[in-house]
């Protein structure tokens, strides 16, 4: 056995080393240099340097704020959606469910740029037709861009159209997991079909949920793409800036390697927290 | 409490017809089996008295009343189904209690029926138990709890015990026997099993192909099977068959020539038909039924191949010319594969039918 193991390891050894090489030391070093201050040469120890600035940051909380209110909103309305998308993707009704199924998962597909270039085009003032549709039911016009509300509801709207399809997916299989003859069942029961969602359905999903919930929560600790790309660098004005972008920010603008450490850590630290309350939330009873 | 009539009963999956034109009266308070092999269409009729399966023609009436159109939920009836189909997410009492929960049923008269069917089941102490902490058998039980509780005029059972050990699936057989007994009520049952629908029916209902067979008391079907099909289906081991044809007609009896052993012949007295001479037949003998050389009306030479010894009885599956015998012996410990032996059939305990499978009686 022992000699097996040994074998297993010495061809193990190659990914090893690139995975302590190209993970482990940078979670290791990061770690380490969010305890230095990095705008001077050389380095030094300071621990609260970065770690003092961040308490007293307004751009810190400015970002954690935005990225909490992006979480509140936008992962239970997208789980939500994708809730009835995977409902509606399972019904028999259902004609050409593979073109739907294509459909709903092509957005995590298409390119970032791309995909930003679009929805910078559709909600642009003049000529977008997110616009031109408000405008044609009477509604006024939009300015998505310059405005802190409309650009925060852009960035949620956004990164719920990319996700929501792939979240209905692994839905969608937990969904067909559930036995038919169990809905006979409550059928025979007199439960009404919609009864039968909220407490069959919904409670027999729930560790798939769960899965979502947390991917979706990690995800958006992350968030990048859209307010970098979209809103145009968390703009207008700092409005649309997570902590991601302020980690980049302070890392590759600012070359403040330090304090973007420290950024990391705290972002990763609250994804935890936040997956472990959400885990103890939906815990099963005993 | 209600008896059930099937008429002309069809069902069709597209253009695919896989019930045709099912009679069956149930009476009240009866228990009545539908067997047969896979596929035959049992679970499919019992589906559709259920209400989970449209019917495509032909009526369903419970209590007189014709059910077609009727939701399933408003049927008065309660289905066992055989992977359980419990709650996984709900304790045992909250999968009896749900369907009254969700109806606003009384909670005192749902406490009192969840208790009553906990009583009856012996289940009280499982209560607060999800089913994955529950063993198969226990599993069962509340699944027939939860059918208890609705205090149906009709209870339908497909295939409840087919998920279970031997052991348990023999004790829960005495289980439903009793429950039937207890309660009185009309129970409908679906089985592949015919040992099962032999121990637990007033009446048996056989199917093939989607359509009905046979329907009658388990002895009845075994002593006297209306085709070949219903006796090789009923009885464990199976009937034997032995090619045969006719050589003669004569006094109301017909000559028949066992053609796979050396021209073997017996008297088979007949009463209603007679087929023609030289017609091709075939000859039913069940295992129990041959008896020791000379014994009865013909002898045929056999080798045995595997004994099977159960205790109080044993098989021996013989060689006979090209057919294979399976022949019943009662203390017979000593016989081994190999050994040479002679079995003799009696023409009254033995069954004759045509070429198709119908019986010539």
């Amino acid at each position: 056995m022992r000699t097996q193991n040994a074998t297993a390891y010495r061809f193990l050894t190659p990914y090893l080393l690139i995975f302590a090489v190209f993970w482990i030391w940078p979670i290791i070093s990061s770690f380490l240099i969010s305890f230095q201050a990095t705008r001077t040469v050389p380095w030094r120890f300071a621990p609260a340097f970065n770690w003092g600035r961040l308490i007293g940051d307004p751009a810190f909380y400015n970002a954690l704020k935005n990225t909490l209110l992006i979480l509140v909103i936008q992962v239970p309305v997208m789980i939500a959606l994708a809730i009835v998308m995977a409902v509606l993707l399972n019904s028999p009704l259902l004609k050409a469910r593979g073109l739907y199924r294509f459909a709903f998962f092509a957005p995590v597909v298409v390119g970032e740029v791309a995909y930003s270039a679009v929805f910078r085009l559709m909600f642009s003032l003049d000529f977008g037709i997110v616009n031109k549709l408000l405008n044609s039911v009477g509604l006024p016009k939009i300015d998505w861009f310059s405005n802190v509300t409309p650009a925060m509801a852009l960035i949620m709207i956004a990164v719920t159209w990319r996700w929501a399809g792939y979240n209905a997916i692994i839905i969608l299989a937990g969904l067909q997991s559930i036995p038919e003859d169990v809905y006979e069942a409550a059928t025979l029961d007199r439960v009404s079909k919609v009864r039968q969602f909220f407490h069959i359905t919904l409670p027999l999903l729930k560790p798939v949920i769960v899965f979502c919930a947390v991917l979706s929560i990690i995800g958006t600790m992350q968030l990048f793409t859209e307010p970098f790309l979209i809103t145009e660098r968390g703009g207008p004005g700092g409005g649309t800036e997570t902590l991601g972008l302020l980690l980049y920010r302070q890392g590759f603008r600012s070359l403040n390697f330090g304090y973007a450490s420290a950024v990391a850590y705290t972002m990763a630290g609250l994804a935890i927290a936040i997956t472990l309350v959400q885990l103890w939330l939906m815990r099963e009873p005993k | 409490m209600a008896a059930v009539t099937l008429t002309n009963v069809v069902k069709r999956f597209g253009g695919f017809e896989v019930v045709h034109g099912a009679n069956i009266d149930i009476a009240d308070g009866e228990f009545v089996v539908f067997v047969g092999p896979s596929g035959c269409g049992k679970s499919t009729l019992l589906r559709m008295i259920a209400g989970l399966e449209d019917i495509s023609g032909g009526d369903i009436a419970i209590g007189g009343k014709v059910m077609n159109d009727v939701e399933a939920a408003d049927r008065g009836i309660a289905m066992v189904f055989q992977s359980y189909a419990l709650y996984p997410h709900m304790t045992v009492e909250q999968n009896l209690s749900f369907g009254l929960r969700m109806n606003g049923n009384p909670k005192a008269d749902t406490d009192r029926r969840v208790k009553r069917a906990a009583e009856i089941l012996r289940i009280d102490e499982l209560m607060q138990r999800r089913p994955k902490q529950l063993s198969g058998g226990q599993r069962q039980r509340v699944a027939i709890g939860r059918a208890i509780v609705r205090e149906p005029q009709v209870f339908l059972f497909d295939e409840p015990l087919s998920n279970l050990d031997a052991e348990l699936r023999v004790q829960m057989r005495v289980e439903i026997s009793r429950l039937h007994k207890e309660l009185g009520v009309t129970m409908i049952y679906v089985t592949h099993d015919q040992t099962e629908a032999m121990t637990l029916a007033d009446r048996i209902v056989v199917l093939k192909a989607g359509n009905v067979e046979q329907i009658g008391a388990p002895l009845d079907l075994y002593d006297d099977p209306a085709n070949r099909f219903v006796a090789g289906f009923i009885g464990s081991p199976k009937m034997n068959f032995l090619g045969a044809k006719i050589v003669d007609t004569s006094n109301s009896a017909a000559i028949i020539e066992l053609v796979n052993h050396g021209g073997a012949r017996l008297r088979k007295p007949l009463r209603e038909a007679f087929p023609a001479i030289g017609a091709e037949v075939v000859l039913g003998v069940r295992p129990e039924h041959f008896f020791e050389a000379g014994e009865g009306d013909c002898d045929i030479p056999v080798k045995a191949d595997v004994a099977e010894h159960l205790g109080s009885v044993s098989y021996v599956y013989a060689n006979a010319g090209p057919e294979e015998l399976i022949v019943e012996r009662e203390a017979s410990r000593q016989r081994a594969g190999g050994d040479h032996f002679t079995v003799s059939i009696k023409a009254e305990r033995s069954l004759l039918f045509d070429k198709v499978g119908a019986r010539i009686r």
